[in-house]
Parts: C-alpha cells; sequence; structure tokens
C-alpha cells in the first residue's frame, strides 16, 4: 500500500511533467510557430525537480499522501509556462521567468526542508505561543521603517538587500500553527455556552479574547497596511479552526456579526474599499481608470470562450499584474473555460485531499492544522479567482502556486510539505497497529 | 471533529461551484455582451498588428494596403491609402484607437483572413508560416471616382452611380471628405487631434453622406409619384391630361400650391414629368391617396434601410402619418414637407426605372480573393425591391428619356445613347433663395437596359429656380456617365 502510494505520486508527476512540457511546447507554436528548442532540457529541469521532491517524499514520509504533490506540480508547471509567456510578450520582461524558476527550485527545497525538520507534526503544538509571536511579528515587519516597503499601495512588503519578501505569507501558515495549537488546548473550554448575549450561545466571556484579537488584527492588517485579501483570509481561517475545533454554529455566526461589523467599518472609514466595492458591482463607469484591470480581466475571458484562443495567442498582457494576481484571466483567455474549470478542478482536488488528510489524522492537532491549511489554499483561490470573475469585490492575492511571486510559491510549499506530514504520521501511527492486531 | 470537517468540504466544494458557474456565465453565456462592448478593442487590437488584405477598385487602383513598418516599430504593421479622401467614405479607415469604418469595417473578417473559407485553407499549411488574408476588389472605379471629385470641385454635394442591372455601385463621392491616413497613422494623438479636427467641422467630412445623409429629394421625387399612379391603374400614359394651371390648392386648406416661377402647365403624364409640373403631381397625390402613395414610396425602398455592404446607411423617408392632411400629401408628392433620400436610394429610383422596375442589391465588393488571387467569395446581385412592373417601368423609362431629350434634363443628354432624367430643385429658404440641384438618370446603348443610373446632389446653391438641377447637377451627372460607359466598352 505505501509503495502504491509512492509509484500513484511518481506516475502523476510524470503525467504533470509531460502536460507542463505540452503547454510549453504549444506556447513556443502559438509565439512564432516552433517548437522551443529547449523543450527537452525543458522537460528534463521540471522532471530533475519533481522527482528530487517526490525522492525526498519517498524518504523522509513514505506512507503520505499521493497526490497532493503532483497537484501542486501540476499547478506549478502550468503557471510557469504562462509566466514565461507572458514575460515574453512584455516590452521590458525577461526577467520574470528565471526568477519563477528560482524561486521554484527553492520552494522544493523549502519542501524538503520542511519534511526533513518537521518529523512529526505533533511536535509543533507545543510552540503554540512561539508561532503567535512570530506570526504577528511577520505581519508587522513590513510596517517597520527601513525594511518595510509599499508596493501597487499595500505596505506589505519589506527589503533586505536585492530581496523582496511578503512576510505575510509566512505568517498565514505561522498563524494556522498557532490557532491549531491554542485551539487543542481550549476547544473544551470554549465549546461550553455559559453566557447569554440575546440568541448566541457564547463561552465565558474570558475565552472569547483571541477571537476578538484575531479580529482585530485582520482589521489592523486592514487598516495599516491595506490587503484587504490577507486580512479576509485570516478571518476566515481563525473562524472556521474556531468551528471545527468546537462544532459551535454560534463562532461561525458570532464570526459572521464581527465580519459584518469589520466590513461596514472599513466601508465607510476608507475611500479604497468604497472604490473596490463600487468597481465590483458597475465596473463600466471607471473602465479606464479604477475599473480598468477587472473589465480588461472579464474581455479577456470573454475571448477565450469555451475552448481559449490556445497558449499565446491571446492577448493578455493588456491585463495590468497579469503575471500574479491575475494569471487565472490569461489562463481563461487562452484555454478557455475547459482550461480554466481543469485549474479550478486541480484545487478541489487539494482541498479534497487536504480535507481527507485532516480526517484521518491521528491527534486533534493535527486535524486541525490540516483543516486550517487546507482553508487557507481553498479560500485564498476562491478569493482571487472570485474577484477576478466579478463574483466578490476583487482583493487581491495571489493564486497558490500559479502566481508569480516567490513568497507565496516558497510558502506554499511549505504547506504542502505540512499536509504530507501529517498524512505520512497518521498512516505510520495506523500501521502498527495493525501489525499488533 | 469529523462533522465539521465534512462540512467544511461541503462548504468549499459550494465555493468552488459558485466559481463555475460565474466562469461560464463570463466566457460562455455573458460573452458576446462583454465583445460587442463599446470599451473592448480586444478584436480591433488583435487584427490592427496582423497583416491585412489589399483594397482594390475594379480598375485596379490599390486604395488601401498594409506595409510593413520599419524594424523597432510598436506593430508590424501600418494600414496606408494611397488615393487619400478619393475613397475615404466607401473604403473607410481602420484604426486602433478610432475604430473602423466603411468596408475595412464591414468585410474585417475577409480582409483579416477570418472567415471560414479563407481560414479552411489555412489548415492546409498549418506549419507554415505563412498568413492568409483576403483581398478586396470593389464594385467601385477609380475613374469614374476622379470625374465625379473634379465636376463637383469644393461644392458641398454628393454623386452615386452605379449598374442598374447588377446594384454594383460605381461612385460614390461626397465633398468634403478627409484623409484616412490621418486617422489610421500609428500616432495616436496625432490621430485623435485630426479626428477632433474633422468633427468640428460643421460640414461633417467624416460622414458618408452618399449613404447616411438625407435630403429633401424635390422634384426627383415625381417619378415615385408617377409610378403610384401607374401603379394605382389611375393614370395611364395619356390618360388623365392635368389642366393647365397656375397654382392647385388642395382640399381643407386656403394657401394653394403654386409652380417655378409662376409659370402655367398641365397635359398628360409625359407633359407633366417633361416640365417637372408642381400643380399637376401635387393634385395627383391627392388623388391616388395616402396608402398608395406609401405603398409604391415604399416599394422603392423608402422608410427601409437599404441592404449595402456598408455599415450603418441611412433611411430614406417617406411620411406615413398624414392622417388625411391632404395638403401634407400634396407636398409630399412634389418631393417636399418631410420626405427626404439619400442620395443613394435617389440613384436606386432611377436605377429602378432603367431595370424593369427591380432594384438590385447595392453594394460596393465585386469578390475577395486570397493571396493567390483566387476568388474565394463572390457576391451574386440579388433583386431588393420590385418597384414597378416591368410594364410600368417602360412607361416611366420613356417619359424620363423625354425629360433628357426636350425637358428639364437638356443637359444630360449624351449622343449615341439613350439616356433618361429627372431634375429636382429643393428649396431650403426664401432670403436668399436657396436649394439643393438635384438629377437623377441613367444611360445605355438605344434599344438596351440602361448601364448607369446616377444621382447628384449640389446642396444648397443659390436661387430656387426648376432649371437649377438640370444646370448646375446635370453636367457632372452626364460626365460621370459618359465616363461609365466608355469604360463598359460601349453600354456592354
Amino acid at each position: 500500500m505505501i509503495l502504491l502510494r509512492r509509484r500513484t505520486e511518481l506516475g502523476l508527476i510524470v503525467v504533470g511533467a509531460l502536460i507542463t512540457a505540452g503547454a510549453y511546447a504549444l506556447a513556443g507554436l502559438g509565439r512564432d510557430a516552433e517548437i522551443p528548442a529547449n523543450l527537452v532540457p525543458f522537460l528534463g529541469i521540471v522532471l530533475g525537480l519533481l522527482v528530487t521532491a517526490h525522492l525526498a517524499v519517498r524518504r523522509l514520509a513514505p506512507d503520505a499522501d499521493g497526490i497532493l504533490l503532483p497537484l501542486a506540480a501540476l499547478l506549478n508547471g502550468i503557471g510557469y509556462v504562462f509566466i514565461v509567456r507572458l514575460d515574453e510578450a512584455q516590452a521590458d520582461g525577461g526577467r520574470l521567468a528565471g526568477l519563477q524558476a528560482m524561486w521554484t527550485a527553492v520552494g522544493i527545497g523549502a519542501f524538503i526542508a520542511t519534511l526533513l525538520f518537521v518529523r512529526r507534526s505533533r511536535s509543533l503544538e507545543r510552540y503554540r505561543y512561539t508561532f503567535a509571536a512570530i506570526g504577528l511579528g511577520l505581519l508587522l515587519l513590513p510596517l517597520l521603517p527601513v525594511i518595510g516597503r509599499t508596493i501597487n499601495g499595500s505596505r506589505i512588503w519589506i527589503s533586505i538587500g536585492p530581496a523582496n519578501f511578503q512576510p505575510g505569507e509566512a505568517a498565514k501558515i505561522v498563524l494556522a500553527l498557532f490557532f491549531a495549537g491554542y485551539l487543542v488546548e481550549r476547544r473544551e473550554l470554549l465549546a461550553l455556552s455559559t453566557f447569554r448575549l440575546g440568541p448566541l450561545h457564547l463561552p465565558d466571556p474570558k475565552h472569547l479574547g483571541p477571537i476578538l484579537l484575531a479580529w482585530g488584527v485582520s482589521l489592523g492588517v486592514m487598516t495599516l497596511q491595506k490587503d484587504l485579501g490577507s486580512s479576509l483570509l485570516f478571518f476566515v481561517l481563525f473562524v472556521v479552526m474556531l468551528w471545527v475545533a468546537t462544532g459551535r454554529v454560534t463562532y461561525l455566526t458570532l464570526g459572521g456579526t464581527l465580519f459584518l461589523a469589520g466590513a461596514t467599518f472599513a466601508y465607510t472609514q476608507f475611500s479604497h474599499v468604497q472604490d473596490r466595492v463600487a468597481v465590483w458591482l458597475d465596473p463600466w463607469p471607471v473602465a479606464d481608470d479604477e475599473g480598468y484591470q477587472i473589465v480588461e480581466a472579464s474581455f479577456a475571458l470573454a475571448d477565450g470562450g469555451i475552448a481559449g484562443t490556445g497558449i499565446a495567442l491571446g492577448t493578455p498582457t493588456r491585463i495590468p499584474e497579469v503575471e500574479t494576481d491575475f494569471i487565472f484571466a490569461a489562463i481563461g483567455e487562452e484555454l478557455g473555460l475547459i482550461g480554466a474549470t481543469a485549474v479550478l478542478c486541480a484545487y478541489l482536488l487539494m482541498v479534497g485531499a487536504g480535507l481527507r488528510v485532516a480526517l484521518r489524522a491521528e491527534s486533534a492537532f493535527d486535524t486541525l492544522l490540516a483543516s486550517g491549511l487546507t482553508t487557507l489554499l481553498g479560500v485564498q483561490t476562491f478569493i482571487i479567482i472570485g474577484g477576478i470573475t466579478r463574483t466578490l469585490p476583487l482583493t487581491g492575492v495571489t493564486l497558490p502556486f500559479v502566481s508569480y511571486g516567490g513568497s507565496s510559491l516558497v510558502m506554499n510549499y511549505v504547506l504542502l510539505a505540512l499536509l504530507l506530514r501529517i498524512s505520512d504520521n497518521s498512516v505510520a501511527a495506523r500501521a502498527p497497529a495493525r501489525a499488533g492486531a | 471533529m469529523s462533522n465539521q470537517i465534512a462540512k467544511l468540504g461541503v462548504g468549499l466544494l459550494a465555493c468552488f461551484l459558485v466559481l463555475f458557474v460565474q466562469l461560464n456565465r463570463v466566457t460562455v453565456f455573458g460573452a458576446q455582451e462583454l465583445k460587442d462592448n463599446p470599451v473592448n478593442n480586444r478584436s480591433i487590437l488583435r487584427d490592427f498588428d496582423a497583416p491585412r488584405g489589399t483594397i482594390v477598385t475594379a480598375d485596379e487602383v490599390i486604395v488601401a494596403r498594409s506595409e510593413p513598418t520599419p524594424e523597432g516599430s510598436r506593430f508590424e504593421f501600418a494600414r496606408t491609402y494611397p488615393e487619400g479622401d478619393l475613397f475615404a467614405h466607401t473604403v473607410g479607415y481602420f484604426s486602433l484607437n478610432l475604430g473602423a469604418t466603411g468596408v475595412e469595417d464591414s468585410y474585417n473578417a475577409e480582409l483579416a483572413g477570418r472567415t471560414i473559407d479563407l481560414s479552411f485553407r489555412s489548415l492546409d499549411d498549418l506549419f507554415v508560416d505563412r498568413d492568409r488574408v483576403g483581398d478586396v476588389r470593389l464594385t467601385l472605379r477609380a475613374d469614374v471616382q476622379r470625374v465625379a471629385k473634379d465636376l463637383l470641385g469644393e461644392r458641398q454635394g454628393s454623386v452615386v452611380a452605379l449598374d442598374p442591372r447588377s446594384g454594383e455601385l460605381l461612385a460614390m463621392w461626397s465633398w468634403p471628405s478627409f484623409d484616412p491616413n490621418a486617422l489610421a497613422t500609428q500616432d495616436f494623438s496625432a490621430a485623435n487631434d485630426a479626428f477632433a479636427l474633422f468633427q468640428a467641422d460643421e460640414r461633417d467630412p467624416l460622414l458618408a453622406k452618399t449613404y447616411r445623409e438625407r435630403f429633401f429629394p424635390g422634384s426627383t421625387f415625381k417619378v415615385v409619384t408617377a409610378a403610384a399612379g401607374l401603379a394605382s391603374g389611375e393614370i395611364t400614359a395619356d390618360q388623365p391630361v392635368y389642366p393647365v394651371a397656375r397654382e392647385y390648392t388642395p382640399p381643407q386648406t386656403n394657401r394653394p400650391l403654386r409652380n417655378f416661377g409662376g409659370s402655367s402647365c398641365g397635359g398628360d403624364l409625359f407633359d407633366i414629368l417633361r416640365v417637372s409640373c408642381n400643380t399637376a403631381f401635387a393634385q395627383m397625390a391627392v388623388d391616388l391617396g395616402e396608402d398608395q402613395m406609401v405603398g409604391t414610396a415604399e416599394s422603392f425602398g423608402f422608410n427601409a434601410a437599404p441592404p449595402i455592404d456598408l455599415p450603418a446607411p441611412a433611411q430614406s423617408v417617406f411620411p406615413t402619418d398624414f392622417e388625411q392632411n391632404l395638403p401634407a400629401l400634396a407636398q409630399a408628392g412634389i418631393g417636399q414637407n418631410d420626405v427626404s433620400a439619400t442620395p443613394l436610394q435617389m440613384a436606386m429610383v432611377a436605377a429602378a426605372v432603367a431595370n424593369e422596375g427591380r432594384i438590385m442589391t447595392p453594394r460596393t465588393v465585386a469578390d475577395i480573393r486570397d493571396d493567390d488571387n483566387s476568388v474565394v467569395d463572390e457576391p451574386e446581385p440579388t433583386q431588393w425591391r420590385r418597384a414597378v412592373s416591368a410594364e410600368h417601368a417602360a412607361v416611366l423609362r420613356q417619359a424620363m428619356v423625354e425629360v433628357a431629350e426636350r425637358g428639364t434634363a437638356r443637359n444630360l443628354a449624351i449622343p449615341g445613347f439613350e439616356v433618361g432624367g429627372k431634375t429636382g430643385t429643393a428649396q431650403l429658404g426664401t432670403d436668399p433663395p436657396r436649394s439643393h440641384a438635384w438629377i437623377i438618370g441613367f444611360a445605355g446603348l438605344p434599344g438596351q437596359p440602361p448601364s448607369v443610373a446616377v444621382a447628384v446632389i449640389v446642396e444648397g446653391q443659390p436661387g430656387a429656380s426648376e432649371q437649377t438641377g438640370g444646370q448646375v447637377a446635370a453636367p457632372i451627372a452626364k460626365a460621370v456617365m459618359e465616363t461609365v460607359l466608355a469604360a463598359q466598352g460601349g453600354g456592354a
């Protein structure tokens, strides 16, 4: 069974690499009617990176789930092909593709390192307050003078030497670790209702501190860094984990109420929030201005239709930030509804696999952590694709594994490694039990 | 916790289903609306940076072509119009920031090589780096167009010439025109400046007045009134004989309607058309009644957009709401009141008479060819309207020939050819007297179907006599028809 999982993984990785190489060849055909001369080396490097990751899993987490890594590899591969294609089409391009390749390698390195250093996921439980401190620290870093940077209106970057980094990407995972540890400790207390507030049955108010703190942190991130997407993500993460830990719907109600209060506050206080909502409801009057990005993304998707224009045959470079937040619009334009749906399905399968890992986890901490990490992945995907398709107001976050961006890619590989570690531990924990029976 | 995890899974699945539904809405069901959005210039941008077919006239003059730009330009191809303003209103322009007009717009798919015919050919050489575009051959002739331009000179007006047998347009000229090169330039701010300058000109040089602007047709409309009389059966070539009169007072009013210059006229159909007798035609319209007049006007193409292969043709108008207002009907019978017509429409009136009562679908494009110069698409002549019966058309043809031989359109006559015509003077005001000078006509070898029909309007001429059309507009129409007849090799 163990070998079967690894063999499945290897087989799927090869399929993913072939799909990536096929897309790369099509991009070359679309661009200048030639199959790229470096197709074979390209396939070799892709396979080399992925097989390295696979061998690491074989060695370090032999019992882990077998489809998460291939799905991530496929998304990473498709994203990379699109970044190459978009980069080449731009006047000042030619830089991002190499960087993304490097970040992919760094990401796989981080993936292996995580598996190497975290041999037992439960061992992370006891560092929960350390994680809390690190998480808050990471969130606050961009606000510091000297190293903090404001890019495109959001103060979520730090610069150290030549490298820019978004510490918020790491903070998401670190805070998920903290929430899991904290909630495992307190979930019984939090599940008791000793206090009534109107229709709500609440636990002792003193246990409510953390949810209010999370809410405050989310609001703070939104106010100080103008990063609506991450703010929403933190809050959803915490409320969902609280609910999963306690099973009390009251927390969802309370969370929803606090969310509405926060959203109302933000809407009335910040003009950029009002702009986002106005553009979402009706982008046409400002199509040359604030609405330009979303309008161009809609036009791109409409141009794609069912089957898409073909890779490198569309004009997605008209969309600002197309390599990062808006890369899904480029995929929709050039691969059409079919390709975009395939990408959606890949995320859905990852979410399904992640929740299966959560269900089978050996401890409550592992279950909560896996649920939280899966929620991060699924909700982040929903937020950005929902923004691009005008399902939600647009809040800029990256599309996991696909968008250009080092911080996001590396931290998503860390997230993936943690899920695989939990999965591996759960199987390993059961195997001796079976052997003993 | 497994209960919550199952619910979380359902919740996330629901989120993704919402995304899938919305994705369908944007990429498929709502896609056409997004593509048609005026803000969306993606399709034109796509075509702008691609090779594009050449547009040539029927006499092989290149009027639009794409040339490769110098190395390092922002776009690979530049669209140029070697004949400048000569075909600006029909060929139009193809501009990234200003859009496309004319043939450049209506035949965009062919010029860009995106029609099914052209793309199926390109499947053969899928792996050959070669572009397939369609070349468009116009029915318009540069020689005829130049004659129209030279003779109209710097007077506001329009000239339309077509082959009544096929509906093929031979010339469509309006002054003032514009240079499409100024709008198709890749210097977008210069293009915007030029566009603003043209727009600020109150004479509206950007508007293709030949088929997109309406004018009072004046007496040229009497041909339609005569056709209505023949169609009703109440009028024949020699019956009734209208009394010679100086003025006619329609029912319901005391205000009489007078002939030009206070003259007297009357007689049978041939007589009254020859001298363009207002009193007789006004009385004829009242006698025929609203239904007959509207019916015949509409069978000539009024109140409908002609199915020409150019964007946004204007409808010519014959009012349908007289509601027993007989004075208004009397005025409409002589092309006044609210009657208005495009020069194209009036050319089609002459063409209907010339072509046994049939109006062919007007078109400007003869065929589409691929880059091997083989024809991929060639529209067949089709009938648009049956204006009058062949029998009545023969009577009208004879009547119009008499107008050109002995009536107000004598300046139209071409020795050796059968020529028919009708003048018109549409009064614009009396202080000072100004009017549009009109002429419509046809010509061909004697005894054969006429091979050219024309309409000429010279706008806002001083004076208001029935002679104006014959003096001002007829020489232009005559020269245009002569050029066509010469090109046709004696009417073939």
